[in-house]
């Protein structure tokens, strides 16, 4: 079996899924949307701070949504044992694993399409292509460290206290170069291609390290 | 004595002598005072810290390879261990962070991937708790702490390339007097030694451990109750 071709119909059955049942988008975008109400009122935002406020309030929303998204991506497989028949195909593990990581990475994209513009909105910052290109960076090798945790922490008891326990301290490298790269896209101090170019060697690491460590999570 | 009580009493000998060596043999810091004698045991656990989580990585990958049993008590006791030296590393600093620095804590490179080892291998024991015991957390824990120990230099990386503050290796570049040099490589040979002790021991409590949940399932396989009799 082609392992791109498992990885995309992988993906596509999880799309298809989300699309017939439109529960976690639309919750998702409802949580980062109240994630901004929340930043607004704890913090005093007028128009000379809001610059740099928002890329903080733009992190957190985003980390806690890609928790709550991640959390969910093993969720239907596990209710009805659909990770165990899908591995009994021929189908190798590690395609599964990319499959759900792409499916669980436009779920993602799709929430800061929400965030983004409702973030220039209500703090009146630029919405350049310098944001959503560092946004989107980070976004694929958080979903892939994001979407590993989440199959490891599928059997575990406790997994909704274990995933943002495990995700999050290796999510800070995304979040410290993303956290600069969006800060200086947004006029603050801060080299703007540095940042990039660390983001981009995260990726590459991490989505290695994920595929490298992903047949020995689902392989059981 | 038991042989694990023979090295715990060599252990604590060996930490006696390197305290000596700290508070009567080494000379005051002209510039920090006496605040500066935290740096021989603060940099020697940091170290000691790094060996253990070096056992973690080790073991997990012997682990993922072999299915070794020992391989994943090695790693049980190394993460164990490698989190009391990294807290002593962090609480150290931070008191020595507050007379020189004037605050206990500020976000420069070593304290901030120092602070995220800490999260990451406390992060483990908890999976190595609230994971059924066996094989599923021996290789959940196995995977985390290859990642673990893949980020710190990471998260140090990305860190240091916007700010640092904290003293740069003192030891490497000839920055330290002999007396000064010998007492450092006193306290690190004694920590190392307390490290490897700590290890030892706690591989023996995982392997009771082990062994007695053994034990434990054998005896419900004993006792279960036989089937009922169907009524005729």
């Amino acid at each position: 079996m082609n392992p791109v071709r498992v990885a995309i119909a992988v993906a596509r059955k999880d799309l298809k899924s989300e699309w017939r049942t439109r529960e976690l988008v639309p919750a998702l975008a409802q949580f980062v949307v109240l994630a901004l109400l929340i930043g607004n009122f704890g913090f005093q935002v007028d128009t000379h701070n809001a610059s740099a406020i928002a890329p903080g309030i733009l992190w957190l929303a985003l980390v806690f949504a890609g928790l709550v998204a991640f959390g969910r991506t093993f969720a239907a497989e596990r209710e009805q044992a659909s990770l165990e028949a899908m591995l009994m195909t021929p189908a190798s593990p590690v395609a599964i694993f990319a499959g759900k990581a792409m499916a669980a990475t436009v779920l993602l994209v799709l929430c800061e399409v929400v965030l983004l513009p409702a973030l220039t909105l209500f703090f009146g910052t630029p919405l350049g292509g310098d944001v959503v290109a560092a946004v989107l960076l980070a976004t694929v090798g958080m979903a892939a460290l994001g979407v590993l945790f989440a199959a490891i922490v599928a059997r575990v008891r406790a997994r909704e206290l274990l995933l943002p326990l495990l995700t999050l301290p290796l999510w800070i490298p995304f979040i410290v170069a993303g956290g600069q790269a969006v800060q200086s896209a947004m006029g603050l101090p801060g080299s703007y291609q540095e940042a990039m170019g660390l983001l981009l060697d995260f990726d590459i690491l991490f989505v290695v390290l994920t595929s490298l460590a992903a047949r020995f999570v689902l392989d059981e | 004595m038991s042989r694990h009580e023979r090295w715990a009493a060599g252990a604590v000998a060996l930490m006696l002598v390197a305290g000596a060596a700290i508070f009567l043999y080494a000379p005051t810091d002209y510039l920090q005072g006496p605040v500066q004698r935290i740096f021989y045991l603060h940099v020697s656990s940091a170290i000691a810290a790094y060996g253990c989580f070096t056992v973690v990585l080790i073991g997990g990958l012997v682990y993922l390879r072999r299915e070794s049993l020992v391989a994943d008590r090695f790693a049980r006791a190394g993460a164990v261990v490698g989190v009391v030296f990294t807290t002593v590393t962090l609480v150290m600093g931070m008191l020595w962070a507050k007379p020189i620095w004037g605050t206990y804590w500020t976000w420069d490179a070593r304290l901030t991937s120092t602070l995220v080892l800490w999260m990451i291998y406390t992060g483990y024991l908890l999976v190595r708790r609230l994971a059924d015991p066996g094989r599923q957390a021996a290789r959940i824990a196995a995977v985390v702490g290859i990642f673990g120990f893949v980020d710190v230099p990471v998260v140090h990386f990305s860190v240091t390339w916007w700010r640092t503050q904290h003293p740069g290796p003192v030891v490497v570049n000839d920055a330290l007097p002999p007396e000064m040099l010998a007492t450092f490589l006193l306290t690190m040979a004694c920590t190392l030694a307390l490290a490897a002790v700590l290890i030892a021991i706690r591989y023996r409590i995982e392997t009771l451990s082990d062994e007695r949940m053994h034990v434990a399932e054998e005896v419900k396989v004993i006792t279960a109750a036989p089937e009922p009799r169907m009524a005729p």
